[in-house]
């Protein structure tokens, strides 16, 4: 077991890539703040039989992105349990696609808020309580369009790579301290988020994949378990792309 | 475990971070063929101690990279087994410390030889098995130095970078048929190799890491063993810098 005695936070638990990590995280052992925007008699059974089959504990956590106060008071919520908490994976996320001419600047405000801004607050806030238990590793999600670009994808692309940004500054700041920081680029992923896509545009994203096939959420999930584990403890500052091989560059 | 049940072969077995390797695959439950040059009593006694912890099967196998008549034995050696071949970690590799005007063609040609020549004629026969299987990971061990361009590393640096490219575009090819393939970009490790140069080069090197200090083998093992595991799946063409941060 690659997680046992790890305490994760993990957001966007709900669905997609953020349930696929939940559930990787559960088998492996560790003990997880399970966060979603909102409770879901689903997601809560889902939860309890998490917890019964891989003897782990799940607390799940609620809160909107959007709203300050409710980051706050999950952060409350999360340190009330007095859990040394190892790691913290950014998962929630919002795309908004438009083509350049037609971006309105509430849907530029919305992307970086929710995909960003909240996401850098919302880990201060974690990071102070990472560091009272000696440190651990912060896996943030970044995106291939952050590299690579896409048809209708500024907004989003251009949030994903101001986490790049950060993870790297981040990196800097607290691998001293004991945190390492780390991002994924996942590329098609088979999920809510990818389900309306065009297929003209799968078409153009599988020419350019290696693998000529949709990533699933889980093969997402074993790249951040990998970088929540110690097998990659001397892996910091580092972007790695889970996108069977989209994008060429580095 | 994430590699029960698994056959891998792996080169540079005898030291560093190969040897690290071992205790690391096998840790995992990878049956391993473990390449090497030479045979020395404390290869053969290394094996089969880690192979009696973990209960796995290491067999030792003996080539000079640079000898194709040999490695040519090696690969009948492993291929009449008939076992499947999940992973190939190409880790054997020389270093070559000198400044680009003091850098002379013989050792040029030696780098290239056994860094990439060998390493592209070695994965060829492997792929070509693979290739029936329609599955395998390839991990080569590539170099910080192949993106950072010290002074002195033009061709050691040179040599990796051509791994790199060679990486990519195995990936883009094999792809379709099951098979990844990825580099590792170690940073400063505490190998023999690090022996090789100058104190202040290297101290000044960790200074510049966000962690502030050298790698164990170990560390670089995981990694590799990350790649060879189904838990890189949807992971290809991609060089994973395992550096602690290095600038």
């Amino acid at each position: 077991m690659l997680l046992k005695d790890k305490t994760a936070v993990i957001t966007g638990c709900m669905q997609g890539i953020g349930l696929a990590t939940m559930d990787l995280f559960a088998k492996e052992g560790a003990d997880i703040f399970a966060c979603a925007q909102f409770k879901t008699e689903e997601f809560e059974n889902h939860i309890k039989e998490l917890k019964n089959q891989f003897n782990i504990n799940i607390i799940p956590i609620y809160f909107d992105l959007e709203d300050d106060e409710s980051i706050k008071q999950a952060v409350k919520q999360i340190a009330a349990e007095k859990k040394a908490i190892n790691t913290l994976v950014n998962i929630a996320g919002i795309t908004k696609d438009a083509l350049f001419p037609m971006i309105t600047r509430d849907q530029m405000f919305k992307v970086f808020n929710i995909n960003f801004f909240s996401q850098i607050v919302f880990s201060q806030y974690i990071v102070k309580l990472m560091l009272k238990s000696g440190g651990g590793s912060i896996i943030n999600t970044a995106s291939v369009t952050a590299f690579e670009g896409n048809k209708g994808q500024l907004v989003y692309g251009a949030a994903k790579s101001a986490w790049i940004s950060a993870i790297k500054t981040m990196s800097i700041e607290l691998a001293p301290k004991g945190i390492r920081v780390n991002g994924i680029a996942p590329g098609v992923i088979k999920t809510a988020m990818t389900e309306n896509l065009p297929q003209e545009a799968i078409n153009e994203q599988m020419r350019k994949c290696s693998l000529k096939r949709l990533g699933n959420p889980e093969e997402v999930a074993g790249v951040v378990c990998y970088l929540a584990s110690d097998l990659s403890s001397y892996v910091t500052g580092q972007i790695i792309k889970v996108d069977g091989g989209i994008s060429k560059c580095y | 475990m994430l590699l029960k049940n698994k056959n891998v072969i792996i080169t540079g077995t005898a030291r560093g971070m190969g040897k690290a390797m071992l205790t690391e695959f096998a840790k995992n439950g990878a049956n391993i063929w473990a390449c090497a040059r030479k045979e020395t009593p404390e290869f053969l006694k290394n094996i089969s101690e880690i192979s009696k912890e973990y209960n796995v099967e290491i067999k030792p196998i003996f080539f000079d990279l640079t000898d194709l008549t040999a490695m040519k034995s090696a690969i009948i050696q492993i291929r009449n087994e008939k076992k499947n071949i999940d992973a190939l970690i190409n880790n054997a590799g020389i270093t070559y410390n000198a400044l680009f005007a003091m850098s002379d063609s013989e050792n040029l040609k030696k780098q290239f030889d056994v860094n990439f020549f060998s390493l592209f004629t070695f994965t060829q026969y492997i792929v070509k098995i693979m290739s029936r299987q329609k599955y395998g990971s390839i991990v080569n061990i590539a170099s910080s130095a192949a993106f950072d361009g010290n002074p002195g590393k033009s061709v050691y640096g040179a040599s990796k970078a051509a791994v790199v490219a060679m990486t990519k575009s195995i990936a883009a090819e094999l792809g379709e048929i099951g098979i990844r393939a990825n580099c590792i970009a170690p940073g400063v490790t505490d190998t023999d190799m690090i022996d090789t140069m100058p104190k202040h080069i290297v101290e000044d090197a960790v200074n510049h890491t966000d962690l502030l200090r050298i790698a164990k083998p170990s560390e670089i093992a995981t990694t590799a063993v990350f790649l060879a595991s189904d838990l890189s799946s949807y992971v290809t063409g991609q060089t994973i810098i395992v550096s602690g941060g290095l600038k």
